[in-house]
């Protein structure tokens, strides 16, 4: 479809004219829908008739919505295209290299991954006389498809069998090779545990560069010999550390805004010599089950608790499983031996900070909504609408709780499948 | 043949007991050294039998009237039987008196055996089966052989015939009933409670519990403080030598009547305690053997037979079994009903927090949230861990009076961790309203203040309640206050009853120390508050342990509910013999399962009164019994209560900008009323 | 879920774990290290295992108090080696290590105080030439010089590795909570100072320290075009403060209800 806006003079005339005979009939059509409460005036402004649009409020009175959301949903998706308005860049003689290992959590680049790519074009950028270059170092297979958007000029993807598994050790000796044949200014890593935050310890002690880990915040620094300066995380979280920034960076999420207004060329590279042979001395054996019910409730970040409106534990319990939640309690579930004390949350239980918490059946006893205090949201399914527990809550679903957990298990259960099937498309 | 026959019997019973006395004083010298005034102790013994002990007897008038009949009876008839059969004294008169001795002491005897027909649960069986039997069997032996004394049978009527075969039938029973309370007395027969007992009476670890004829409380309920200065002393009791010495005595003293197992919350609640069964054990220890000859009630869900120890062998192990298993002794709420109930006045709350002691500090295993509770108050000074300088931040709107402004004030308002508690801090909120509305002179000490100690004290941790004692009593001791008063009886007794003995000569930690509930019973009789009338339903109060057996505060509280004009529907179990809410000597942070819970418990109580609310003095009670799964009756701290029913005079008394102005015209307005 | 540990290797198993002072969070006491502890745990279920502690630092009353948090943990003695302040403990470390010659070295992944980069254990393991790992949750056993282990991966899952001896492994919150510290044996223990030369850590005399500032809350950036859904993303945080209640629905509108709610906080997996 064209965007052009097409007019045609009578019929705009018609709509403005309201003793025209098919005055109705052409704001009807103008409108788009059955009702002409809108239309496109001459100017390309929309036009609204007051008289149409609306709903009869209580007091029998007309109301307008003004928020837009009545509108929204019955605006032709005129504006859903939009046309992709990043500028596209691309840096062919970099003066220098900035490399980032992102953690590709899942085969995707991760939000933190995004951001240290952010970061990453900060340092890359900031001399606009002689630009750097984004390198990403990426490890095994992965389904990203948008490095060029998330701010990568360069891409080193280090494909094959040798690279599946938990190898830190090959890994660190091909960060090494890359190091000699690129030399990159900066490296940039996430400190995540288990990713960014081990791999960028490991290629720093290997290099004998002395890292920054914890970075939250790099600025210029023209007094600075690299001339940047960073602030770092200290002391678990207590002392900020100034410094300049040195070549290894491990910095945490939200360094530095992800690339939002630049498309780049992720340009495909590859190493001119072979990758090492690493002797391995940690063997990866796999992954082992493990009970999800173990999780720490502390650590938990998504806790489906149980309490004493819950009265078919099978389905309680099947429902935790399904959804991948820590199983959590109140207090009375723990006392009536549903639970194991170890579950009990709440001021006399564990103190959780969950993102989600959702509260089966509990009423919201004040030692209960205090050991929530910081879960992000809290989700209450309840049958009293007047208890605590619903008026803490972001989201109550007032209702039966097993009938509610059972729905919800189907249609988690049913997205499971979908994203199965769109996987296997794919 | 009787007259050579019976000084026999009489004197070798008499020197085997004597033998068994020895055999049974070094059992308790075993334990550790502990000094006692020896003779004037002996001395006190009658007084402190008579009144004291009596005191606590009498509470079941049935057992008291056998107990003067049978005791009393014996002891006459002991002392009489050696004189007389002994010694050969051949008086009428003392036959006579002999007689009616034998005589009390058999009626004594069959209300004994009527009292055991069929024994109540809280009884021990076994020997103490054959008590009444033995009991008889001796005093109608010593009437049937003291007949001839009298002169009611004839001189030599057991030497005939016939009398020969009653002489020979006379002599087995008088075995059997000398064998019982002689050389039982000190063998370790059920008797032995009364050789115990008496030199327990006399060498009591406490003797401040006794009366001393001038009058006054005679209550002593603070737990004695660890010397912690050795670094290489054992800290706590590991094995039953560990305790000192009386403290065995005190165990070898139980008579097994099962008051404290009638009375103890965590029995009832099915969590594996039973006072008797562990001062049995205690006992059991002591002279080395397993349980397996204990015929009372075993503690819920652990089968007897199975646990053994040795005076030098530890009570609980690391691994496995031994004397008592470490939930035995966590399962202990600390409220006293046992100490309170018990006859024989023996100290079970001292020994358990003896023995957890032990686990915490040498074996650092206190169970379940101990561990993290005792880590947060040396990093925090408060169990909950949260940031000790926000401990007033429930109180931004406040406006609090603080001492390190003030330096002086007439009530330094302890507030405890209650602060940290949400439910708590409405209770803190009514009772400062209260005070403002008296126009009491007031401050708080705020992020000065530190955790009492009382939970890691009862949680065995001495280091940790010492530390936190030493620095609150250095807090106070830079303060001039006429008084302390708080809504948490923990605090008030840890402050009241512990605290003294952590004072130095330069920092005295003797402080006038009053719980909310008798500091507003105070205000309210000199007419400092006015309430409206009470519309609310029917009320009941529930004693807290640490304020009524602790501290004998009963009467406050309900002068305070009355002032309100509550009518109090008092539960079966009130007073002294208030039912534990389940949330004190660290027990709902221990967290021993049971069949069912402390509180729920006490909520039936409060449900038999058909009451619509309780009214409660203590954030732990509060807290316990709000955890009662609804529908119950309504929680409210007495605190909460007042400052509901208070009539502010003027609106302008309530704002904390004027709060001294108010203070001159009320002289003026009393004297014009 | 502690699968603990055994060894069959003849002698037992020589375990050293680096421990350091701790700080706590709130109010900055100087404490046993959170992780560190842990590491000392985990030395304490290796069965069969002899466990020394390490700890490179000053001698002070107060790191003295935060050590004896470890001995009570039923150790009888913690080795000092003293170093001075600005010193780089890495070197006396790598020393103490190549004397003692254990076969596994654990420690916590970062520590509580100082500059607490968590690069220590991989500085030694590279001056070592041992081999690393990180978030270690338990040892299954140790054979042939080689130790099958368990690596804490998040949301509680678990991988197994087996590593060459001698190793160096880091422990954090995901390893089983350390045992109480009993006031008793942590006074009765004893720290054995031992005397080492300190490097001086230049770099230090650089850095600015300062009280960690808070960290701005990036806004939800909204790039579009229509002023409309710009204004809503601005918003958008004023109408999470009320919650949203749905009375009378079928359990599959309230299950889709919260399946949305699930989607956006992104936890279902």
């Amino acid at each position: 479809m064209s965007d052009l806006i097409r007019r045609d003079p009578r019929k705009e005339w018609i709509a403005r004219n309201r003793l025209h005979p098919q005055h109705q009939d052409v704001l009807a059509e103008q409108g788009g829908g059955t009702k002409a409460f809108e239309w496109m005036g001459p100017n390309g402004v929309m036009r609204k008739n007051p008289h149409a649009v609306g709903f009869i409020g209580p007091n029998g009175v007309r109301r307008i919505d003004r928020s837009g959301a009545q509108q929204a949903a019955q605006t032709p998706g005129r504006s859903a295209e939009t046309k992709d308005t990043r500028q596209r860049i691309t840096i062919d003689q970099p003066a220098f290299m900035v490399a980032v290992v992102p953690d590709m959590a899942g085969g995707r680049l991760s939000s933190h991954d995004r951001d240290l790519l952010g970061l990453a074009r900060q340092l890359a950028d900031a001399d606009p006389s002689q630009p750097g270059a984004v390198l990403a170092v990426v490890f095994g297979e992965h389904k990203e498809t948008a490095f060029g958007e998330a701010g990568a000029d360069r891409l080193l993807h280090l494909e094959g069998e040798r690279f599946s598994g938990y190898l830190p050790e090959l890994k660190v000796a091909t960060l090494q090779g890359i190091e000699r044949e690129v030399a990159p200014r900066f490296w940039l890593l996430p400190d995540s545990t288990l990713g960014g935050g081990e791999l960028g310890r490991r290629l720093a002690a290997r290099l004998g560069e002395r890292p920054a880990a914890q970075v939250w915040q790099v600025e210029n620094a023209s007094a600075s010999p690299t001339g940047w300066r960073c602030t770092a995380r200290g002391a678990a979280g207590r002392d900020d550390i100034i410094r300049a920034l040195p070549r290894v960076v491990l910095a945490l999420a939200e360094c530095a805004d992800p690339v939002s207004e630049t498309r780049h060329a992720a340009e495909p590279i590859s190493l001119s010599q072979g990758l090492p042979d690493v002797l391995g001395r940690i063997e990866d054996l796999g992954e082992v089950a493990v009970d999800p019910a173990s999780v720490s409730l502390a650590e938990a970040e998504f806790i489906l608790s149980a309490g004493n409106g819950v009265k078919e534990w099978e389905g309680y319990h099947h429902a935790a499983e399904v959804l991948g939640a820590t199983k959590g309690a109140s207090r009375v579930a723990v006392d009536d031996g549903y639970m194991p004390r170890d579950r009990q949350v709440g001021a006399t239980g564990t103190w959780v900070s969950a993102r989600v918490y959702v509260a089966v059946g509990i009423s919201g006893a004040i030692q209960h909504l205090q050991g929530i205090q910081s879960c992000e949201k809290v989700v209450a399914v309840n049958l009293d609408e007047g208890c605590d527990m619903v008026k803490r809550a972001d989201l109550a679903v007032i209702g039966d709780a097993s009938a509610v957990l059972a729905a919800l298990v189907k249609r988690v259960e049913q997205y499971r499948a979908e994203q199965q099937e769109n996987r296997n498309a794919a | 043949m009787l007259d050579t026959l019976l000084p026999i019997l009489l004197f070798s019973a008499l020197l085997l007991a004597a033998i068994g006395a020895v055999r049974r004083v070094r059992l308790w010298r075993q334990g550790r050294p502990s000094s006692v005034p020896v003779i004037k102790g002996l001395m006190q013994v009658p007084r402190r039998y008579l009144v004291d002990l009596h005191h606590v007897v009498e509470r079941d008038k049935y057992i008291s009237h056998t107990h003067v009949a049978t005791a009393g009876g014996f002891v006459l008839a002991a002392l009489l039987a050696i004189v007389v059969h002994g010694f050969g004294l051949q008086s009428a008169i003392l036959g006579w008196v002999l007689l009616a001795a034998t005589t009390s002491m058999f009626i004594g005897s069959l209300l004994v055996a009527k009292r055991r027909s069929p024994p109540p649960s809280r009884l021990s069986k076994g020997p103490w089966m054959r008590l009444p039997k033995s009991l008889m069997a001796f005093s109608l032996g010593m009437f049937a052989v003291t007949l001839p004394t009298a002169g009611i049978l004839p001189e030599g009527v057991f030497q005939s015939g016939l009398g020969w075969i009653a002489a020979l039938v006379l002599a087995a029973v008088i075995v059997w009933g000398l064998g019982e309370m002689f050389f039982g007395m000190t063998w370790g027969g059920p008797m032995k409670h009364a050789f115990a007992g008496a030199l327990h009476l006399a060498f009591h670890r406490r003797p401040e519990r006794f009366s001393d004829g001038t009058g006054g409380e005679h209550r002593s309920t603070g737990l004695k403080a660890l010397k912690l200065d050795d670094d290489n002393a054992k800290l706590g009791v590991e094995k039953p030598a560990d305790f000192t010495w009386n403290q065995l005595l005190g165990f070898d003293a139980c008579v097994q009547c099962g008051r404290c197992e009638a009375m103890c919350p965590a029995f009832a609640a099915g969590q594996p305690l039973n006072p008797k069964k562990l001062i049995q054990d205690m006992v059991v220890g002591m002279a080395g053997g397993s349980d397996a000859k204990y015929y009372g009630s075993p503690y819920p869900g652990k089968p007897v037979g199975e646990h053994e120890g040795h005076p030098h062998g530890p009570i609980v192990a690391r691994q496995g079994t031994s004397l008592v298993d470490p939930e035995t002794l966590w399962s202990c709420t600390t409220c006293r009903a046992c100490v309170e109930e018990c006859p024989m006045m023996i100290e079970h709350v001292d020994a358990i927090v003896d023995m957890r002691r032990f686990l915490t500090l040498e074996h650092g295993n206190t169970p379940n949230k101990g561990a993290e509770v005792l880590d947060n108050l040396i990093a925090t000074d408060n169990p909950g861990g949260f940031d000790p300088d926000s401990r007033l931040h429930w109180a931004a709107d406040l406006n609090l009076p603080l001492m390190a402004d003030k330096q002086e004030a007439d009530v330094l308002l302890w507030l405890g961790d209650g602060v940290f508690d949400m439910r708590n801090q409405r209770t803190l909120r009514a009772f400062i309203s209260v005070l403002r509305a008296a126009n009491v002179d007031f401050a708080v000490l705020g992020n000065e203040e530190r955790d009492s100690g009382d939970v890691a004290r009862r949680l065995g941790d001495e280091a940790t309640f010492q530390t936190l004692a030493r620095r609150n009593i250095q807090t106070l001791s830079r303060y001039r206050f006429a008084r302390i008063v708080t809504c948490d009886p923990h605090s008030f007794h840890v402050l009241k009853n512990e605290y003294g003995e952590l004072g130095t000569a330069q920092t005295p930690a003797d402080y006038h120390v009053q719980h909310h509930s008798t500091y507003i019973s105070e205000l309210v009789s000199a007419n400092k508050l006015t309430f409206k009338a009470w519309k609310g339903g029917s009320v009941t109060y529930h004693d807290p342990c640490y304020l009524g057996r602790y501290n004998g505060e009963y009467e406050a509280p309900r002068d305070v509910l009355k002032a309100l004009g509550i009518e109090i529907k008092e539960m079966a179990r009130s007073g002294y013999r208030s039912r534990c809410c389940g949330g004190g000597g660290g027990a709902p942070i221990t967290d021993i399962p049971g069949k069912q819970r402390i509180p729920d418990m006490r909520m039936e109580d409060v449900r038999e009164t058909g009451a619509d609310l309780v009214a409660v003095g203590c954030p732990q009670c509060t807290a316990m019994l709000e955890g009662v799964v609804e529908p119950r009756a309504g929680i409210k701290d007495i605190a909460e209560l007042v400052a509901d029913a208070l009539i502010i005079e003027t609106p302008a008394d309530q704002s904390p900008q004027r709060q001294q102005a108010p203070a001159a015209p009320r002289p003026a307005l009393e004297v014009a009323s | 879920m502690p699968h603990n540990a055994t060894s069959s290797t003849p002698g037992g198993l020589n375990v050293a774990v680096l421990v350091s002072i701790g700080r706590h969070p709130l109010t900055a006491r100087t404490r046993r290290a959170d992780q560190d502890a842990r590491a000392v745990e985990m030395a304490l279920t290796l069965d069969g295992a002899s466990v020394s502690l390490i700890h490179a630092g000053q001698q002070e009353r107060e790191h003295e108090e935060a050590l004896r948090g470890y001995l009570g943990m039923g150790i009888d003695t913690v080795n000092l080696i003293q170093q001075c302040p600005q010193a780089d403990v890495v070197p006396a470390l790598a020393d103490a290590l190549r004397q003692g010659a254990p076969q596994l070295v654990l420690s916590g992944a970062r520590a509580e105080t100082n500059e607490a980069s968590g690069v220590l254990p991989y500085l030694l393991a590279e001056a070592l030439g041992w081999p690393i790992i990180t978030n270690l949750a338990a040892v299954e056993k140790v054979e042939q010089g080689m130790a099958t282990v368990l690596q804490a991966l998040p949301r509680g899952k678990r991988r197994r590795l087996r590593i060459r001896l001698p190793a160096i492994a880091t422990v954090d919150s995901s390893a089983p909570a350390a045992r109480q510290s009993a006031f008793g044996p942590a006074r009765r223990g004893a720290l054995e100072h031992l005397d080492a030369a300190s490097d001086i850590d230049e770099a230090l005399a650089a850095w600015q320290v300062q009280p960690a500032r808070k960290r701005p809350k990036r806004l939800k950036i909204v790039k579009s075009s229509s002023a409309r859904d710009r204004f809503k993303a601005a918003a958008a945080k004023a109408d999470g403060g009320g919650g949203q209640t749905l009375t009378d629905v079928t359990p599959e509108q309230g299950a889709e209800a919260i399946f949305k709610l699930l989607k956006e906080e992104g936890v279902l997996r």
